[in-house]
This record gives structure tokens, C-alpha cells and sequence, in this order.
């Protein structure tokens, strides 16, 4: 019982990661149909500004000594600020470029990102000792859980139900929600178009920063790949929840977190070095027989 | 099998169709084909560093067959096409001597060029046995210790001194190098009467959470004695964090990868880990030379050492000018036949062994770094009595 | 028939300007006769290959693949298969089967048989995939190339995992992949204005007109995908050829990212623009990278610092991007009297569309 019990928090902990990753390249998607590949090094650049520049093996800390209540917006500020930043200095100039266009020139700012960060810190991974009051295992139903896991499933959930209520309540989540849906019509219909993408820019950063929180208090690393895998990850729970579709992105982040670990678990020890060969060949099976996604947003069917 | 090697090695050198030696010119030079950005270069510099150290005492001494050193670079980017051409470059400027990076990956596409030119080169660090005459030619060295040794060790170690009994090995199949540890470690633990395997289990550096892999050492009906962590940086930390966070207090063995005290700082007040390392960065390595080492090193670039892989770099232009002078000559064939008569030559680091079989350490001193309450410092010291088998080595 | 010779003859030129860019540079190469130079016009045109073979699919049928560094992952293993000494095969490979422990072939006939290897799996999952469009069909070759990756970095005993697979001989004379990238402009160049290419390009285009006229889009898709693979294959061989190293992850995210970065650059829809996509960002990494070794200019040395190549390089990238959003080439192709196109009975020349399949 308690090794199930382990089991489902380990699935939905990943899951969490995934959804949360998923959900911030899914706002930024919705409201400009980019693609961005950058997401992953925003993840790493929010954990590094707790830090002083420095290419020495030790790290310098910076913010990251700062009481917990003040170091998480400052993470989470640090995240949006550069998403919003990515927007106004790159992404605005891209507007009516093609998706592609648009990926590629996201693919390089991330490249920029990501230089930019190994020339001021090197590539070796920076410990951080951040929040260390969360790296202890807690009593549940008789499971030793670590607290860490039970946060950022609590975490994730508060920020779901938070920011549906945003957008559904809200005029600006209207607007941001007008705009996903069907964002030449939503304009047509006064939705203000810089305003809601800066507003989905500064929201996806906020949700790296958050992910790049989890990983940095469950890894005590800061790495300048820290965020790739993630954000692979979530981008294909985005394309399999279905384009454009928040639930559908949050439940396929779920789904793939889940298909990793009950893997990870039921798989015999030679096979489960190939535990991510199956998990994309189930990837494809999804995509085969709903192509649109598990959730297809309403009016992204293929014309032809 | 050990025909086999040998076949092997000399096939390498007649596929890569060496060109007759360079003829000895008046100046010795050493050339660096290693990374210097990219992610390699936190790895390669420190190591490149110490070297610098070796031939800067050489120089001051009088140089090398009476003659300076010069040194000549170029920069892999740490990527494996440019490593080819930084190879090519340093072997145009005169290299005698071809200094790759300390990773087998990215070093072998300079190593073979040297190799192919018919030149001696040397890994700055590299632990696994490609690293060398099966993987590069016959002459091509490394200046660190095989990775199976250090799993050998502490398995070893932690039975002899530890009385460890059960154990479970936990494997990031990320690298070669971490599969050169639980190679080693698999090796040495049948050997050990009543030692028992009790479990085992695979991972990803880049895995966002180990959870899965964690739960299934807690369904254990007993917590092992010592985990076996075959892994490197950055998933390490993460990983040791994760089983400590777990409530999991084993012993938890490692390779000298996570040796270091720049990331304890992420597991707070960590207890019950061991790391062979070949000299001790904290100060209390025994041989007091090698403490006099860390001060000059820390002279010349400005900082401490933070890992023992400062030290092949040392050791590796050690031995080369060792050989070069024994042979009176820089040229290649001469060098590595002076190499290949070194046996337990001293060095700073513990004794070197280098043969026409092996040009690599299957067996070697370590000294046994225990951390205790985010303290590391050395506890013991311990060589396996018999070198791992090339065989083995090479499956 | 006689149409399509007419077809050839006008667009002829294309290929052969390409060609003759191609000479030039293998003819610096020879003249400069430095070493290191030699090698980094070897890496240029195996960029050139690698584009190109990007191009034959993803510009023809409009679908960003991510999957192609993949069958470049399969060329080059079956090239080390196919050339390492048996000896050697026998103790780092053990696992493979005894016919092909045994074979030795030339590193040419080697890179034609992995080019074929490549091509029939890329039949085999372009059978399932091609059925895709748009995101979706992205995200499976990403998924593909995914499976391809974790199956041969953990399969020890016939890829030796990610352990680097070395006995590859070296080649290092420039004119095996001249002649190489110059057969990749001639296949891209061929499939373009065979029936399967127009036909590819028109529902590209035009899908709705296309589809009304009865073009089979997955059988053209596959047809594209297959051709596509073969010239990737056949590239990764002579990669393992030019370093004499492999592992499986020199063949993942980085390369799929800078050849795909290197085809928008140049113009996705442009062979052409492939060519010169390849030809002006390798110039103007190289040309970074002698700036950070420095430079003397009179009495002073001016160096960029180490690592500001790359930063460089996604700045440049952005700029030209940001200014010119279909590439350097746009869907043009370089003819002899004006900037023709190699299929001009193909109207309305869109970008490709990656969110087809999303209203906007």
C-alpha cells in the first residue's frame, strides 16, 4: 500500500514538472503561435541570478540567501522579466513571421541565453543549497514522502486552480483566453494584442521560474542544461494535450510524468536504460490515432 | 584476449598508417588541443593548469634535454570537429607532444590525428580504457586512473574496513565513465565472500527526479549497507540529494567524479560518503608535498584545486619528461618504449605503470575521502592487491 | 517527357552554380594546404550535405522535421559497421552478427550502403509518420529521433552504447565530400523537379487545390522523407570518416537544431538557400573563431573573449531572421539571368506553414 502510495506522489511530482513546463510554452503558443524553444534556458537563467557572476567551482551567492518569502517572487520576477524581455526585444519583430521563423529565432535566443550564462558561471554545475527546509521525508499513510514532492504537487495544483480562475474571471484572462482561442478575431473584437502577449510572456516566465525553483530545491544544482530535458518534455505533452489547449497541455504533462515512472518501475533492469525509447514510441502512438491531441482546442481543425 | 589487444592496437596503428616520426628539431614543444569554452573547458583547465605547473619547474630547472619547453594551444570548443582540427593545428606549430582533452569523447578526434602523424599524445584525464592503446593507438596514454579501479576500491575498501555486506548499485548510464565504475565495482564484489548484491537500478544524469528509483530502495526489506553510485556532475548532487532527502542513510560510494567540496553546500550536513581521490585537495593529504602542490597551484591560477582531477595534468608532463629524457630524444617510438618500461614509477599522485599492453592504471593507490557533516577530509588510503584484468576491462 | 527535360534544362543552372560555389572552396582548400583549414572545409560540406538532405524534405513538403539527425545517427554507425578492422569490430562490437564482423569494405562503398541502411528506415517510419501534419508530424520525428537515440546509446554490444566507436578510418582529403555535396545538390535538384517533388510542393502550397486533384500527400511525403534519409545517412557516414569517432550523441538536439537553423538562415524552401545558409553561417563562425584566437592589427592584438562566438552567432542569426523572415534566399534560387525558381510551374510560393492544421 505504502509503495503505491510512493509510487503515485513520485508520478505525480514529475507530472507536475511536465505540467507546469507545459502549460507556460502552451500560453505563450496560444496567443502568438510561437513555439518557444527558449523556455528551457529561461528556466536556468531564473535559478543563476540567485547567484553572482563567477567562473569558479564554488558558488557565489548572490540572492539566494534571501528568507524564502523574498527569494521566490524574486525568482519568479527574475523569470518573467526576461520572458517579457525576450518579447520586446526579439519575439515583437517576428509577429508576421512563419512558425518556423519564429522557432528558429527562439532556438537562438536561447543559444544566446545559454552562452551568456556558461561565460559568466562555466559549465560547471553551481551548487545552491535553496530551501533547505524542504529536502526532509514526511510521514503519509505510513510512506515516507519528501516534503519537496508534496510541495510542488501542492504548489502545482494552487497554481492550475489560480490561474483558471484567472482567466475566467478576469477581464485580461478573457482577453488572453479570446486570443488563444482565435487571435485574428479576438483583435478584430478589441482584445489589446500587445498587452495580452506581454501579459502571457510575463506569465510563462513566472512558471520556468517556478519549475526552475522545484528542480533547483530538489537537485541543490544550478546547471546550465537544467531546463532542456524539462522543456522537451513539456513541449510534447503540448503538442499530445492538443495546440493551443491549456487543460489539454496540463493532463498530457500528468500522462507523460505518470508513463515515465510506471515504467521506470515496471520495466525488468535491461530493459529500463531504454525506459525513454518506449515513452516516445507511446508518444507517437498518441499522435497517430488523435493527431489534434488528446484536447483539441475548439477551431484548430485541418482545413483541408 | 591479451593476443587480442594486441592485435587490436597494432591494427589501429597500421589503419591509421602512421607517417614516419617528425624529425627531431631543435625546439620541444607541447601542444594543448583542448577545450578552452564550452562546456569541456571547466573540466580541461584545471588539469591543464597543473600541467603548465610540471613544465614551468622544468623550464626553471634547466629544461628538457637542455632545452625549454615551449607550449602551443588550440581550442577544441568542445566540440568533436574542431577537436580534430586544434589536433591538426597544435601538430603544425611542432607539437611533440599532442595534450587532448580530458574526456574520451571529445579528446579522441585530436588524439588521432597525433596519432596518425606518429606522435605521442597524452589525456588530460580520461578514465576509461579507450583512452589509450585500444582506442586510440599505440601512442596515446592517460594520464589518470581507469574508472574500474575506483569502483574496485570502495568496494573492496568498504568490505575490508566498513564491514559493508549488502549492497545495491545505482547506475547513471549517461557515460562510459560511470559504467567504467559498476564495472569495477561488479568485478571486485564476487570476490568478497558473503557479499551480496541486493538490488539494482538504472537512472539518467538529466532525470528531473529519480522518485521512482528511490522508492525502489525503500521497498527494500532492509536499507542496504552501501550504495554503489555510479554517476558524475551535475546529476550527483541531485541524485545524493534525493536518496539523503528520502530518509535513505546508507553508505553511498562513489567514483572520484563527485570529489569536491564546491557542491556540498547543496546537501547540507552530508554523512556516511566516500570518494577515492589520487591526492587530497582539503589539506591533509599525507604526503606533504603534494600540500605544497595545492599552495602553488593556488600561486599560479589564484584559487584552491576543487577536484583531484587538477592532478594528472601534473603528473602526465611528469612522466612524459621523464621518458624523454631517459630516451634522450623527443621521438615517438623512443618515448613510448621508455613509457612502457615505467613500473610503480613515483609520481606526486601514487605510483605509475605503463606497459605495451596498457597504457592506462588498472591498478592504483587511492586515498579514501570520508565526509562527515558536509566535512570531507582522507580517512585511509588502499590499493586493490591485483590490477583488473584487461578482459575485463575491455567488455 | 519532353516537358520534364525542358524542366531540367531551365532549372539546370541551379545545381550547377551550387556546384561551381562548392569548387571554389575545395580549390581554397587545396591552395591554402594547411591542415586545419582542410579540415574545417571537410565540416563545411559535410553541412552542406547534411542541409541539403534536410532541405529534399522539410522544404518540399513544408514540414519541420527534427527527426533527420537520426538517419545521420544510422549512416554513420553503418559506416563504422561496414569499414572498421574485423579485429576490432569482434572486441568493441561483439554482438554484431558474424557476416558483418567480417566485412571490411572501402569507406565509399561503406557510405553507399549506409546511405541505402538509412533510407529503408526511413521508409519503415515514414510508413507511420508521414500519415502526420504540421506540429504533430514535428513532434513525431522529434520522437523518432528520441527512440533512435536511447536504442543506441544503451544497445552495448552492437553500438557499443555511449561509449565512442573508433577503428573508423580517416579520410582527409577535401574531394570525397566535394564529390559527396555536390551529388547531394544533384539528388535535392532531381527529386525538386521529379513528380513527386512538383507534386510535394503543390500541396505544400496549394493543399486544398492539391488534394482535389488527387495527389497521394503521405505516399509524395514519403517518397521525399526516403530521399531525404538517404542523403542524411550517406553524410553521417562521412562524418565518421572525417573524425574517425562516433558516439550517439553527437547526433541529437545540437545537430538537429544547427542544420535546421542553418536551412531557415539560408531559406527553407530554396535549395539554394540551403547551400548558402551552410556557406554564409560556417563563414561566419570561422571567421568569429579566428577573431577570439586574435587577430594583429598593426602593432596591437585584438581578441574577442573566449565563448562570444556563439552569443555572436544567435545575435546574427535573430538580426538576419528578424529582417529577412523567409531566409537569406527566400524561395529563390540562384539561375544564371535572374533569380529563377527551380520549379516555376509551381505558383503562390509560400513560406511553409508550421502550424498548418491551426486556424490563425
Amino acid at each position: 500500500m505504502s509503495a503505491i502510495l510512493q509510487i503515485l506522489f513520485d508520478a505525480l511530482s514529475l507530472g507536475s514538472l511536465y505540467a507546469l513546463g507545459a502549460l507556460g510554452i502552451a500560453l505563450i503558443f496560444g496567443v502568438m503561435r510561437l513555439v518557444n524553444f527558449a523556455h528551457g534556458d529561461v528556466i536556468a537563467f531564473s535559478i543563476f541570478a540567485l547567484l553572482w557572476p563567477s567562473t569558479d567551482a564554488v558558488a557565489v551567492i548572490f540572492a539566494g540567501n534571501l528568507p524564502w518569502f523574498l527569494l521566490v517572487p524574486f525568482v519568479l520576477v527574475m523569470g518573467a522579466g526576461l520572458s517579457v524581455l525576450a518579447e520586446i526585444t526579439v519575439f515583437r519583430r517576428f509577429r508576421k513571421a512563419s512558425p518556423a521563423t519564429m522557432m528558429i529565432a527562439s532556438f537562438a535566443l536561447g543559444f544566446v541565453i545559454r552562452y551568456f550564462l556558461l561565460m559568466l558561471f562555466s559549465s560547471r554545475p553551481k551548487s545552491i543549497s535553496l530551501l533547505p527546509a524542504l529536502s526532509q521525508p514526511v510521514e503519509i499513510l505510513g510512506a515516507r514522502i519528501p516534503l519537496l514532492q508534496v510541495i510542488t504537487i501542492a504548489v502545482t495544483v494552487a497554481i492550475l486552480f489560480g490561474l483558471t480562475s484567472f482567466l475566467k474571471r478576469t477581464r485580461f484572462g478573457l482577453e488572453m483566453r479570446a486570443a488563444a482561442e482565435n487571435f485574428t478575431m479576438a483583435r478584430v473584437l478589441g482584445v489589446r494584442a500587445n498587452r495580452v502577449i506581454m501579459g502571457a510572456f510575463a506569465l510563462s516566465g513566472a512558471l520556468a521560474a517556478a519549475i526552475g525553483l522545484i528542480l533547483g530545491s530538489q537537485t541543490g544544482t544550478a546547471d546550465i542544461q537544467m531546463g532542456a530535458n524539462v522543456m522537451l518534455m513539456a513541449f510534447i505533452a503540448t503538442v499530445i494535450g492538443g495546440l493551443g489547449s491549456l487543460p489539454g497541455a496540463v493532463i498530457a504533462g500528468f500522462l507523460l510524468g505518470a508513463a515515465s515512472v510506471v515504467m521506470q518501475v515496471t520495466l525488468p533492469i535491461d530493459a529500463r536504460p531504454f525506459r525513454d525509447a518506449f515513452v516516445y514510441g507511446a508518444v507517437i502512438l498518441v499522435l497517430i490515432f488523435r493527431p489534434q491531441g488528446l484536447l483539441a482546442a475548439r477551431g484548430t481543425k485541418e482545413r483541408v | 584476449m591479451k593476443r587480442r589487444t594486441y592485435l587490436t592496437a597494432t591494427l589501429l596503428g597500421a589503419a591509421l598508417a602512421s607517417t614516419p616520426a617528425r624529425a627531431d628539431d631543435d625546439r620541444i614543444v607541447v601542444g594543448f588541443a583542448t577545450a578552452e569554452s564550452g562546456f569541456m573547458q571547466a573540466y580541461d583547465k584545471p588539469a591543464q593548469d597543473a600541467a603548465m605547473i610540471r613544465i614551468k619547474e622544468i623550464n626553471d630547472a634547466g629544461g628538457l634535454l637542455g632545452k625549454q619547453i615551449e607550449v602551443v594551444n588550440a581550442d577544441t570548443k568542445t566540440d568533436r570537429a574542431e577537436g580534430a582540427k586544434a589536433g591538426l593545428s597544435v601538430i603544425d606549430q611542432g607539437a611533440d607532444l599532442v595534450v587532448v582533452s580530458c574526456d574520451y569523447d571529445f579528446g579522441a578526434p585530436a588524439a588521432l590525428t597525433a596519432e596518425s602523424a606518429g606522435l605521442v599524445s597524452f589525456f588530460l584525464c580520461a578514465e576509461s580504457i579507450k583512452a589509450g592503446i585500444q582506442g586510440v593507438g599505440p601512442h596515446s596514454f592517460s594520464a589518470s586512473v581507469l574508472a574500474a579501479v575506483q569502483g574496485a576500491t570502495m568496494a573492496q575498501w568498504s568490505y575490508e574496513k566498513k564491514g559493508a555486506r549488502s549492497y545495491y548499485r545505482l547506475l547513471d548510464t549517461w557515460t562510459e565513465y560511470n559504467k567504467g565504475i559498476c564495472d569495477g565495482f561488479d568485478w571486485a564484489l564476487p570476490q568478497l565472500a558473503d557479499a551480496t548484491l541486493v538490488g539494482e537500478d538504472t537512472f539518467k544524469n538529466e532525470d528531473a527526479s529519480i522518485a521512482a528509483q528511490i522508492t525502489r530502495i525503500k521497498s527494500l526489506p532492509e536499507e542496504p549497507d552501501a550504495i554503489m553510485l555510479c554517476t558524475m556532475m551535475p546529476g550527483a548532487v541531485s541524485a545524493i540529494k534525493q536518496i539523503r532527502a528520502a530518509g535513505i542513510n546508507s553508505m553511498i560510494l562513489n567514483g572520484s567524479g563527485v570529489d569536491g567540496s564546491y557542491w556540498l553546500s547543496a546537501v547540507p550536513d552530508l554523512s556516511n560518503f566516500f570518494v577515492p581521490v589520487q591526492g587530497s585537495i582539503y589539506g591533509d593529504d599525507p604526503n606533504a608535498d603534494v600540500t605544497a602542490f595545492n599552495a602553488a597551484y593556488k600561486e599560479a591560477t589564484g584559487g584552491d584545486p576543487s577536484t583531484q582531477y587538477v592532478y594528472p595534468g601534473y603528473v602526465l608532463i611528469d612522466v612524459w619528461a621523464k621518458a624523454v629524457e631517459r630516451a634522450g630524444t623527443t621521438d615517438a617510438d623512443a618515448v613510448v618504449a621508455e613509457l612502457e618500461k615505467m613500473n610503480e614509477e613515483p609520481t606526486l599522485f601514487g605510483p605509475r605503470t605503463f606497459s605495451s599492453e596498457i597504457h592506462h592504471q588498472n591498478k592504483a593507490r587511492y586515498l579514501i575521502v570520508e565526509t562527515t557533516n558536509g566535512k570531507p577530509g582522507v580517512v585511509d588510503e588502499w590499493t586493490i592487491p591485483e590490477a583488473i584484468p584487461v578482459a575485463d576491462l575491455m567488455k | 517527357m519532353s516537358a520534364r527535360t525542358s524542366v531540367a534544362r531551365r532549372t539546370l543552372a541551379t545545381p550547377l552554380i551550387l556546384s561551381a560555389l562548392l569548387i571554389v572552396f575545395a580549390l581554397l582548400a587545396w591552395f591554402v594546404g594547411s591542415k586545419p583549414f582542410n579540415q574545417t572545409i571537410i565540416d563545411i560540406f559535410l553541412r552542406v550535405i547534411l542541409v541539403v538532405g534536410l532541405y529534399i524534405f522539410v522544404g518540399n513538403s513544408g514540414v519541420i522535421s527534427f527527426g533527420h539527425a537520426g538517419f545521420t545517427c544510422l549512416g554513420a554507425y553503418a559506416a563504422a559497421w561496414l569499414t572498421m578492422p574485423p579485429m576490432m569490430k569482434q572486441t568493441l562490437l561483439p554482438g554484431l552478427p558474424e557476416w558483418l564482423t567480417a566485412l571490411q569494405l572501402p569507406y565509399w562503398a561503406g557510405a553507399g550502403l549506409a546511405a541505402l541502411w538509412a533510407a529503408v528506415w526511413a521508409a519503415l517510419f515514414g510508413k507511420i509518420l508521414m500519415r502526420l501534419s504540421g506540429i504533430a508530424a514535428s513532434i513525431a520525428t522529434f520522437a523518432m529521433l528520441a527512440m533512435i537515440n536511447t536504442i543506441y546509446s544503451n544497445w552495448e554490444d552492437v553500438t557499443g552504447a555511449t561509449s565512442s566507436v573508433v577503428g573508423i578510418p580517416i579520410v582527409r582529403t577535401v574531394w570525397p565530400y566535394l564529390i559527396a555535396a555536390i551529388l547531394a545538390v544533384f539528388i535535392a535538384w532531381a527529386h525538386a523537379i521529379s513528380r513527386a517533388g512538383l507534386a510535394l510542393r503543390a500541396a505544400r502550397d496549394e493543399p486544398t487545390a492539391a488534394s482535389a486533384s488527387g495527389i497521394d500527400l503521405p505516399r509524395e511525403r514519403l517518397i521525399a522523407f526516403v530521399v531525404s534519409g538517404a542523403v542524411m545517412g550517406m553524410g553521417g557516414a562521412l562524418f565518421a570518416h572525417s573524425i574517425g569517432v562516433v558516439t550517439p550523441d553527437t547526433f541529437y538536439l545540437g545537430l538537429t537544431f544547427i542544420t535546421l537553423s542553418m536551412l531557415v538562415v539560408g531559406g527553407m524552401g530554396s535549395l539554394s538557400g540551403a547551400v548558402i545558409g551552410v556557406l554564409f553561417l560556417s563563414v561566419l563562425i570561422q571567421a568569429l573563431r579566428w577573431l577570439e584566437a586574435g587577430v594583429t592589427i598593426g602593432a596591437s592584438k585584438f581578441a574577442l573573449p573566449n565563448g562570444v562566438q556563439e552569443i555572436a552567432l544567435g545575435v546574427v542569426m535573430i538580426l538576419i531572421l528578424a529582417r529577412r523572415p523567409s531566409g537569406l534566399m527566400g524561395n529563390k534560387e540562384l539561375g544564371w539571368r535572374r533569380a529563377g525558381s527551380v520549379a516555376p510551374d509551381v505558383s503562390g510560393q509560400k513560406q511553409p506553414d508550421l502550424s498548418k492544421g491551426v486556424s490563425k
